[in-house]
């Protein structure tokens, strides 16, 4: 019991002052989880107050001022069609980034649901879902994603629903293993024998658990999820002209890089950074939750 | 245990996994045909107009379906589609009429060039990169190493080949935007899609290779006088080589699909590139076709990852007879 205490909580060298060790707390040690939040902050203050600040309309088209360089009246220069990229790559980050979101949190209630559901129900119930999980787990995810585009038409909302339906199968059985796992926790027998309802438990006791440990997981995955939507955009297959989004400015200036750099540069930068940033809350985050308690 | 129950556990497990490779293709086969009819809208009326008919009339689109199949309860024609693709009969294609094994079949030679290559980079530099890494863990050569596996890890693919195509092509005028497929076009997209796939391989090489090497047989190995050089090849990789191998299998199965972002990007006439056409243009027995292929090269390609893997690694057969 001692050493349990002293695992959670640890005593300040110099003031002697006990400090419980959370899992933000032991977040926030370690460099890259701090590095990576206050990076994440940055991106979604600027894309979501930021276009706010720009006057000019990202879908304005004015050819005479196409492919013009970084200049004071547009920071980070025009495309092809003369609209301003500081304003695209801004709103375009507003899809970009909220798709992502988006797509991780339906990820998330889709797999926790069918998860609870298989590990708590067991027999009949558990063996059908778990077989259909194994099928779409073994069908490579690109071209699960594309065959369902295929189907549903192109478009951003069609090419989220393809990315949440490819990718849902491993958290759905994430969940469930640790749901079966938890089911013999001796807590929850003591909860049994307490005579508290499953229902309860499920939502007081065992899901709070699950919870954290697949979001874990989920974060690691959400540098993929960003790549998978700019990469599917970019094929065309995502939002729309003149909608603007990140992978899709790629695609629709990619003639044009030799005479403008910028066009590769900027919204490659801002894929990029958002990727790195997801990647280390994700890698931090995983290393916090692994020295707890 | 006895060599014949070791060859029984052999056998037993891998009738079991042939076993269970055919039913996920089966399972797979449905989940494919039913995108068919899953598709909003009428497939007669798509059909013909990917054909180019416009406003046709009620006959045509009735004798459409006929000739479809699609006037036939569902459970008839999954078993008639699952029967016709099975004698290789993946039906024809809404835009060009010609057979979809034909379309695909010629655009496959090309897929098939640029993943071997890509393989071939991608094992090149993983492996040679983590045996250097390896052999100098926490000093400057493995800190530069994974500084560089992290940053590849991050560029996405796409991003990587746009790169490439501007520092490449734009700048230095050394290869080309637009290529025929031919081979002396091949090196640029085999560049992306390697130097993207050996990040994950290097990383995972590298951990393998320092877990044996704190192993106690590599340290008796190096306390009978074997040089580092030795120790790594002969001693450390062939264990290490095991779990590497699984994931280069899977990374096969899924290069052989195509990648359809490098193949846009560099216009490479291969599988991806013409899926992704099919996709815009709604050709839905190409899209059909394609995964269905894709589809069992992945599965085969895992069924025997699995199984050779289970051959190379004792500690997997003895407890894999169940």
């Amino acid at each position: 019991m001692n050493n349990k205490y002293n695992s959670l909580n640890f005593v300040q060298k110099n003031t002697g002052k006990i400090v419980r060790r959370t899992l933000f707390t032991k977040f926030w040690g370690i460099r890259s989880g701090r590095a990576g939040l206050i990076l994440a902050l940055f991106l979604l203050t600027v894309v979501s107050i930021g276009p706010v600040f720009v006057e000019d309309d990202p879908n304005a088209i004015n050819l005479e001022n196409k492919l013009a360089r970084p200049s004071t009246n547009h920071w980070f220069g025009t495309d092809n069609f003369g609209r301003d990229q500081l304003a695209r790559v801004l709103v375009g980050g507003r899809t970009s980034l909220g798709a992502a979101l988006i797509v991780m949190g339906c990820i998330l209630i889709i797999s926790l649901t069918v998860g609870i559901a298989a590990g708590m129900a067991g027999g009949i119930i558990d063996m059908l879902l778990m077989r259909f999980v194994d099928v779409l787990l073994a069908l490579p995810s690109l071209i699960v994603a594309l065959a369902i585009v295929g189907v549903l038409g192109v478009g951003l909302h069609n090419m989220m629903m393809a990315i949440i339906i490819s990718s849902w199968a491993y958290y759905a059985r994430l969940t469930r293993s640790y749901v079966i796992n938890a089911r013999q926790r001796q807590d929850i027998i003591a909860d049994r024998l307490a005579g508290i309802s499953w229902p309860r438990i499920v939502t007081g006791h065992i899901l709070p658990g699950v919870f954290s440990q697949v979001i874990i997981i989920l974060t690691l995955h959400l540098g993929g999820i960003i790549i998978d939507i700019a990469g599917l955009s970019f094929l065309g297959l995502g939002i729309q002209p003149p909608m603007a989004e990140w992978g899709a400015m790629l695609s629709g200036s990619r003639l044009y890089f030799a005479r403008m750099p910028w066009l590769l540069i900027i919204p490659g930068t801002a894929i990029f950074l958002s990727v790195a940033t997801a990647n280390l809350i994700g890698n931090a985050l995983r290393s916090a939750s692994s020295t707890e308690g | 245990m006895g060599l014949a129950d070791c060859h029984f556990n052999i056998l037993k497990s891998l009738g079991l996994r042939i076993f269970q490779a055919v039913l996920t293709v089966l399972g797979a086969s449905v989940l494919i045909w039913s995108l068919l009819p899953l598709t909003p809208g009428d497939p007669a009326l798509r059909l013909l107009e990917a054909q180019g008919i416009v406003a046709p009339l009620p006959q045509e689109i009735e004798a459409v379906r006929h000739d479809w199949g699609m006037d036939r309860p569902l459970p008839v024609q999954y078993f008639q589609w699952l029967k016709r693709i099975l004698h290789g009969d993946f039906s024809t294609s809404f835009q060009s009429g010609k057979p979809v094994l034909n379309e695909l079949g010629k655009r496959l030679p090309c897929t098939l060039m640029l993943a071997g290559i890509a393989l071939a980079i991608a094992l090149f530099i993983s492996i040679s990169a983590a045996l250097i890494a390896a052999s100098y863990e926490e000093q400057w050569p493995d800190h530069l190493i994974r500084a560089l596996t992290q940053i590849s890890a991050t560029v996405p693919s796409f991003l990587m080949g746009l790169l490439i195509l501007y520092l490449v092509v734009l700048k230095f005028n050394r290869g080309q935007i637009i290529s025929g497929g031919q081979f002396r076009h091949v090196w640029l997209p085999a560049l992306c899609l390697g130097i993207g796939r050996s990040a994950s391989w290097t990383q995972l090489l590298r951990a393998n290779l320092l877990e044996m090497l704190s192993k106690r047989y590599t340290l008796v190995a190096k306390g009978r006088g074997a040089t580092r050089l030795r120790v790594l090849l002969k001693y450390a990789l062939p264990n290490a080589a095991i779990p590497f191998l699984t994931a280069v299998g899977v990374g096969i199965g899924t290069l052989l699909g195509g990648a359809p972002i490098i193949e846009v990007i560099f216009s490479w006439p291969g599988t991806g590139n013409f899926v992704v056409e099919s996709i815009a243009a709604r050709d839905m027995p190409v899209i059909q076709g394609f995964v269905m292929i894709s589809t069992i090269i992945y599965i085969v390609m895992s069924f025997l990852v699995d199984t050779l893997s289970e051959l190379m690694d004792s500690r997997i057969r003895i407890k894999g007879g169940v």
